[in-house]
């Protein structure tokens, strides 16, 4: 039987103390324990971007991070992301391009988008595709995704 | 499974000698990949994150010492990589996907030993060698005395990679690293990693090694022999293409087989040179 | 000039709801993440399900052993098919057991099933099962499995070799004798892979059995809650009145969830462990087990006169359907239907087989059989222009489906707008500039310009809706289709907005439950928008009945002088000050005379039955066909000379899609399923070896990214209405993967001279081609 480990993990702001098995991610533990279900399973492998969450603003995959290391660190899920009840600018650009389709692959765009954003507040196509390049989406084949997302800088 | 987040390199290493399935943690994404499908479950986890040593950087006269726990991401933005040394750069760089960028590590890559994967190939190019500590104290050696098969490192039980040493490198030279893959966020089909250097329109210095074309990186002194001395015209690339793919042993895979790789070696040769050459020239 | 008939005039919308980009109201929940997908749901002492999977492509089962696995504590319930009524199903052929029983027929296929309390515990369970068998000799591709002596894979059930599940034969005209008379004659063999849908939601379901009544609750990620019902009364033998389906948001779907995926098994589990059963599969267990494209090899020959006339088309089209037939007679029967193209051909001669392997089962996928066919008839009709030394485009326009004019088998095209979309897309496209002075490009790499001619079919079978109008004048409509993520919720909202002059805050559009929403067949073969949009509407038109009814007394006008007027308002024309609201007639109905209004709409497209007197037909199972749509494709892309990577740089599709409800939704869907197409043009292909799968991951297996795809993917929606779907609306959501793979082949034979007849166009197989091209040795080309 595995050892637990108990670890504090800061979540949005909010301090969440767990004890979890260590083979456990970051993806299992948000899902599972805390019920915070807008991080989605899509592979399980580092292969398909839904479950990206931001650590310390950057993006990177919750299946691929054992929680046990992150303590401490600032974790952005699709849950915090608006704030005050407002979406997000990114959020609000694909809801109106009509962007959306079967949503699985939104939480993780949009947090790959929101870093994105922040580090670079007027990308062009380009560098909003290569900001996507962890994140698959298989129904909108990316064009209107991409433009929503640049849009959201000034650029067309 | 029994999980450790050690402070320095000894307390690592005693921990490590207490498992005999003990597995160091670095940046976790090809370890907790294999763990989620199954593939591996060490007894004991050794995280590596707290060891500050771990993630420092130093430059010296010589070169630059790098972390075994760099992330990609900041070997990709270290601005002191220049030269020869850019090879790894542009290696980490381009390598995955963005977010894989953000969490794998330097040390990982080497200790992993995937034939598919570009940064160990990018090390070999640039001379790199490494550090290691183990319960008999610590040992560098070239990186290509590292990588034995593939993954397979001659790590001895209970060591650990701490570092790595990239050397300067002869002034003037240019590294640069070329990917191929089937789709952008995939492991390359093939890579070419080189440093060249240029006196006027002959090549004075190369060193080219290439990924997924054997079990460890592939670097064949006599094909760069080939090309030092020569103007890098086709029938030179050509030369050195001829002995890259007679020493070659491809992975033969869903990315392309054998046979494929075998054709893109002298080709992707021809391309990488002609891009190296003309960043020397700027 | 244009031949368009002149359409019939289709109902008009009121209001402005019709035709607007209006944001989808699930978009909002699902940016947030607060969207509900099935496996976000969780019910008190929930346990987790899990499979495992056959080592072997072909083998007898000859003992079990689960007692290791029982005994692992935290586990509830372990299920072979010893545990299972002796049920198989099928869609059409009954052939498939939930659990593989007596043998298996492909390595992965499920042989046992698990509940336990975690799913790590079931996992671990998996493992400790002992199964012996005997391994059978493997028929692992088409041309194995048709060799006299094959390997049996299913019990025989009739005349001819017993690994052929479909065969159809279908001839019109005369073709043996007039090849003589055919100027051109091209001829060649085509090949498509096994395309997977990696919908980015794995397949998932949770089951709950209620203990006092028996009743058993489905939540799952399909297309369509009613089959799922009634797949799922038949393999267990329950009645379906004792099964409810609901439907949470779908994480994509694409054909691979119109059959049951593992909604059976993980209800034998919930009744086996007395407890609800979550089971989600991993995208490995995805990927080995549940369905794909069918792999295709096509011979086909077509011939044309001097002037550009094709005359006779000769097709064997092979699909393997893997270990289970699944859909794949429709596909056949789709694929065989559509071989000849949106072309007007007299003489034709189609034989089609669907051939069992011991390889995962193939079944629907996003335009049914007919890519592989568009796919070998787009390139040889490419190639006959080149052999006539005409331009593509014109040899198409010259042998287009004219209004009128009939398909093969004999059903006629209604609005046949293929030459419009043709013309549409030569202009947009600056055909002639580009494809004469190809952009210039880097050293080393090459452009040209492809294009492909689609014809497609929207509608089949049936669907009901049922309209309500609420005391304060706002409006239910339930339907029982799922929406995929397509926006298919979104467009029928606003078809019911625009019959009812509503905004489209006075809809509630109900999600699918089989317990309240009526009937739907399946979100599936783009009939969704067309189909259940005929409904609303109708249903609709009888609340409008029922509404000018009382307020002719209201108002007391005869209801001949009545008007809908915007916003939920009956008024008279002529007459701008008289009017009365929804919500009045609604309190007069409920209180005064006449009771509640509501009304309900069915319909099953009628099916076309071939006319025999002019094709002669062997093996076609019947089926509703639909109604015909069409479009044009064109893309641009650059091949690497040094590596034979092919990268699209721009691509124009031009659809009639008859009435766009949604636009954005509309271009939406032509952008995705351009892409779908680019990766089953370039880089999509499940890979077997000595049969078993050697790519069943995201890894393995790419699918392309933001960085493998333009942005420039120009949808361009011509808006032709006609027919019977919504205000003439046409679908559109298969349309757009049908055409992009030929498009995207016939341009790097533009960009390079080489041929390829074999899709994926991987680097290798475009360098192949290419230095099979430039050897000088060679003379055709
Ligand atoms: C989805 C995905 C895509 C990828 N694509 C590419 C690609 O395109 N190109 C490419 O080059 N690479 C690619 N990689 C590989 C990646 O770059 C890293 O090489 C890999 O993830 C290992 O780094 P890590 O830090 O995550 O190591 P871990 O996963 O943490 O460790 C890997 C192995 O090394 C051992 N180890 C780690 N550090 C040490 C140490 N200091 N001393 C001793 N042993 C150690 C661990 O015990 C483990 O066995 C990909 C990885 C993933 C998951
Ligand atoms: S679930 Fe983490 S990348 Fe797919
Ligand atoms: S919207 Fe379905 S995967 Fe992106």
């Amino acid at each position: 039987m595995s050892d637990k480990v108990s670890l504090s993990l800061t979540i949005n702001g909010a301090q969440h103390a767990l004890t979890v098995a260590p083979e456990r991610t970051l993806l299992d533990v948000l899902r599972e324990e805390l019920r915070m279900t807008g991080t989605r399973r899509g592979c399980d492998a580092g292969d398909c971007g839904a479950c990206t969450v931001l650590v310390d603003g950057l993006p990177m995959l919750s299946c691929l991070s054992l929680p046990a290391r992150l303590g401490g660190r600032d974790i952005r899920t699709i849950e915090g992301v608006e704030s005050g009840g407002e979406l997000h600018p990114v959020q609000r650009a694909l809801v109106q391009h009509g962007a959306v389709q079967c949503g699985f692959c939104m939480s993780g765009i949009v947090l790959a988008a929101k870093a994105l954003l922040a580090r670079n507040p007027s990308p062009t196509l380009d560098e909003v595709r290569h900001a996507l390049g962890s994140n698959v989406c298989r129904c909108s084949g990316y064009a209107r995704v991409v433009e929503a997302i640049a849009s959201v800088g000034g650029r067309p | 499974m029994r999980y450790a987040e050690p402070e320095t390199v000894e307390e690592g290493l005693a921990l490590l000698s207490t498992h005999d399935d003990a597995r160091c943690l670095a940046g976790g994404a090809s370890l907790v990949s294999r763990m989620n499908a199954g593939q591996v479950a060490p007894a004991m986890l050794v995280s590596l994150h707290r060891i500050d040593e771990l993630a420092t950087t130093t430059e010296s006269a010589e070169g630059l010492w790098l972390g075994a726990m760099s992330i990609h991401r900041a070997v990709a933005t270290e601005a002191r990589l220049r030269g020869a040394m850019e090879v790894v750069r542009s290696a980490a760089s381009q390598l995955a996907h963005p977010a894989i960028r953000n969490m794998a590590t330097l040390g990982g890559s080497l200790c992993l030993a995937d034939p598919k994967t570009e940064l160990p190939a990018a090390l070999v190019a640039a001379s790199a060698r490494v550090e290691v500590a183990g319960p008999a104290g610590r040992r560098s050696l070239p990186v290509e005395q590292l990588l034995v098969g593939a993954f397979q490192t001659s790590l001895g039980k209970g060591e650990l990679l701490t570092r790595v040493f990239l050397p300067r490198g002869l002034g003037g030279a240019v590294g640069h690293h070329l990917r191929f893959s089937r789709v952008s966020a995939d492991y390359p089909t093939v890579s070419v990693s080189l440093v060249l250097a240029m006196d006027g329109e002959t090549c004075s210095h190369a060193r080219v090694v290439l990924g997924s074309c054997g079990p460890v990186p592939l670097h064949v002194d006599a094909a760069d022999a080939v090309l030092v001395g020569s103007r890098l015209e086709a029938r030179d690339v050509a030369e050195a293409g001829r002995l890259l793919v007679q020493a070659s042993a491809p992975l033969d895979d869903v990315r392309g087989s054998a046979e494929y790789r075998r054709m893109l070696i002298p080709r992707l040769l021809g391309r990488a040179l002609s891009q190296a050459r003309e960043l020397a020239h700027v | 000039m244009s031949h368009d008939a002149k359409p019939k005039p289709v109902p008009v919308p009121v209001g402005e709801v019709v035709g607007q980009s209006v944001p989808k109201p699930d978009a909002r929940e699902k940016v947030t993440g607060r969207a509900l997908y099935t496996d976000d749901l969780v019910l008190p002492g929930m346990l987790h399900g899990a499979l495992l999977g056959s080592p072997h492509p072909h083998a007898r089962i000859l003992a079990y052993d689960t007692s290791r696995a029982k005994a692992l504590p935290g586990v509830r319930a372990v299920l072979t098919a010893e545990d299972l009524p002796p049920v198989d199903i099928g869609p059409v052929i009954k052939d498939q057991p939930l659990l593989a029983r007596g043998k298996v027929r492909y390595a992965g296929e499920p042989v046992a099933a698990v509940a336990a309390v975690d799913l790590p515990t079931a996992r671990r369970a998996l493992e400790l099962i002992d199964i012996r068998y005997e391994v059978l000799p493997a028929a692992l591709d088409v041309d194995a499995a048709l060799r006299p002596d094959a390997p049996v894979i299913h019990a025989p059930r009739g005349e001819g070799h017993p690994n052929v599940a479909t065969h159809i034969r279908l001839v019109e005209g005369e073709p043996d004798k007039v090849w003589a008379r055919c100027d051109a004659i091209i001829e060649d063999v085509y090949e498509t892979p096994a395309q997977q849908h990696v919908y980015l939601e794995p397949c998932t379901t949770l089951a709950a059995v209620d203990p006092d009544t028996g009743r058993i609750t489905i939540h799952t990620s399909t297309q369509t809650a009613f089959r799922v019902q009634a797949i799922t009364a038949e393999a267990l033998a329950v009645p379906m009145s004792r099964i409810r389906v609901q439907v949470p948001r779908v994480g994509g779907a694409f054909g691979g969830k119109v059959e049951s995926t593992n909604q059976p098994i993980t209800v034998a589990l919930a009744k086996a462990a007395g407890a609800p059963v979550r089971l989600t599969f991993s995208r490995t267990d995805d990927m080995r087990m549940m369905r794909s494209r069918h792999g295709a090899r096509i011979y086909m020959r077509t011939g044309a006169t001097r002037d550009g006339r094709i005359l006779a088309r000769q097709v064997r089209i092979h699909y393997d359907t893997g270990a289970y037939a699944d859909d794949g007679p429709f596909v056949a029967a789709i694929g065989s239907y559509f071989s000849r193209g949106p072309y007007r051909i007299p003489h034709v001669d189609v034989e089609c087989w669907s051939v069992y392997t011991n390889k995962l089962r193939a079944g629907a996928f996003r335009g049914f059989g007919n890519p592989q066919v568009h796919f070998a008839s787009e390139i040889q009709v490419d190639r006959l222009a080149e052999a006539l030394g005409m331009d593509p485009i014109e040899l198409r326009l010259r042998n287009a489906l004219e209004t009128g004019e009939k398909w093969l088998g004999g059903a006629p095209v209604e609005s046949g707008t293929l030459r419009a979309c043709l013309e549409k897309a030569r202009e947009v496209s600056d055909w002639h500039r580009r494809r004469e002075r190809p952009s210039t490009t880097s050293p080393g790499k090459r452009r040209g310009l492809g294009i492909a001619a689609v014809g497609h079919v929207s509608a089949l079978l049936g669907s009901s809706a049922t309209v309500r109008l609420n005391e304060d004048g706002t409006v239910n409509v339930s339907t029982g289709a799922v929406d995929t993520g397509q926006g298919s919720d979104t467009a029928l909202a606003q078809v019911a907005a625009g019959a009812l002059g509503l905004s489209l805050e006075q809809i509630n559009f109900s999600r699918p439950d089989t317990d309240t929403s009526p009937y739907d067949w399946c979100t599936g073969g783009t009939r969704t928008t067309f189909t259940v949009g005929h409904v609303i509407t109708e249903a609709c038109e009888q609340v409008r009945e029922q509404l000018f009814e009382h307020a002719s007394a209201i108002l007391e006008r005869p209801v001949k002088q009545l008007e809908l007027r915007p916003g939920g308002v009956v008024g008279v024309r002529g007459e701008p000050g008289l009017s009365t609201t929804f919500g009045a007639i609604s309190g007069y109905a409920l209180y005064v005379a006449g009771g509640p209004i509501i009304a309900s709409s069915r319909w099953l497209f009628p099916a076309w039955q071939l006319d025999t007197r002019r094709t002669k037909v062997e093996g076609l199972p019947s089926m509703g066909n639909g109604f015909f749509v069409f479009a044009a494709q064109v893309a641009e892309v650059e091949v690497d000379e040094v590596t034979g990577k092919v990268d699209v740089l721009e691509a124009w599709c031009v659809h009639d899609v008859g009435r766009a409800l949604n636009p954005a939704a509309a271009a939406g869907q032509v952008q995705g399923g351009f892409v779908q197409g680019l990766g089953y043009a370039l880089t999509e292909e499940l890979v077997w070896k000595d049969g078993h799968l050697v790519n069943p991951s995201m890894s393995g297996y790419k699918v392309p990214g933001a960085l493998d795809v333009p942005v420039a993917i120009h949808p361009v929606l011509l808006e032709r209405a006609f027919g019977p779907g919504p205000f003439g609306a046409k679908g559109v959501a298969e349309v757009g993967v049908v055409g992009a793979a030929p498009a995207i082949i016939n341009a790097i034979r533009h960009a390079t001279g080489a041929r390829l007849n074999q899709i994926p166009a991987t680097g290798e197989r475009v360098l192949r081609a290419l230095l099979a091209h430039e050897a000088p040795a060679t003379k055709d080309g």
